[in-house]
């Protein structure tokens, strides 16, 4: 199943990933807390 | 991942960080390394972090385990790593084969804008950044030499973490190119 999400890039904007695949996707997820 | 980001475009594939922090605290970090790609907010965790499993729930600073996706143009999770704790991060070769088993041609990826870059306060300034990662080899090797009777998963685990380390060490010369 297609998954799809909305967040927040560093600019302030929505980032929506069906927005993005027009090429394949690598998400590293960070701890955070920096 | 940031020095090796031109392959990963060469694979078809365009890398995006996610973290809990704020905008203004991930604009800071993309400014601070000079990275060519965004990293994305999700401060309640509940857009992507916990949906895509990598919440760290057993941590109340409400943070995200460490970890990596590839997903398909056609939407598909097709690639996942997920980290016991802060101390595993991807393995840029293993992402690298997973997105080239896609057969993907090659892509571009535009430097990331930032707004207003405010770091954290734990936020370590880049000129931390090598005393901190030689630290961590140093503390690391020696915990292994004392502890050389625990077997061979601490052997390995230990192991993998100096790699892990060593390749943050070697990185920064790229860290330094990018700020120039």
């Amino acid at each position: 199943m297609a998954i799809d999400f909305t967040v927040t890039d560093a600019a302030g904007k929505p980032w929506t990933l069906s927005d993005h695949l027009d090429a394949a996707v690598v998400i590293t997820f960070h701890r955070g807390d920096f | 991942m940031a020095n090796r980001h031109g392959e990963f475009v060469q694979r078809g594939g365009r890398v995006f960080g996610i973290s809990a922090d704020t905008v203004e605290m991930n604009a800071a970090m993309v400014e601070k390394l000079a990275l060519p790609f965004p990293i994305l907010s999700d401060p309640d965790r509940d857009k992507a972090i916990a949906p895509l499993g990598f919440a760290d729930e057993n941590d109340p600073r409400g943070i995200a385990r460490t970890g990596a996706l590839i997903i398909s143009p056609q939407g598909e999770i097709v690639f996942s790593l997920l980290g016991r704790d802060y101390a595993d991060r991807p393995v840029e070769d293993d992402l690298l084969a997973g997105l080239a088993a896609l057969g993907l041609p090659a892509t571009t990826q535009a430097p990331p804008e930032i707004g207003e870059a405010t770091p954290g306060d734990k936020a370590m300034a880049y000129e931390g950044l090598t005393h901190y990662f030689r630290g961590a080899k140093f503390a690391t090797l020696a915990i292994r030499r004392r502890h050389r009777d625990l077997g061979e998963e601490f052997a390995a685990d230990t192991k993998g973490y100096l790699a892990m380390v060593e390749r943050y060490i070697d990185a920064l010369p790229g860290v330094e190119e990018r700020r120039a």
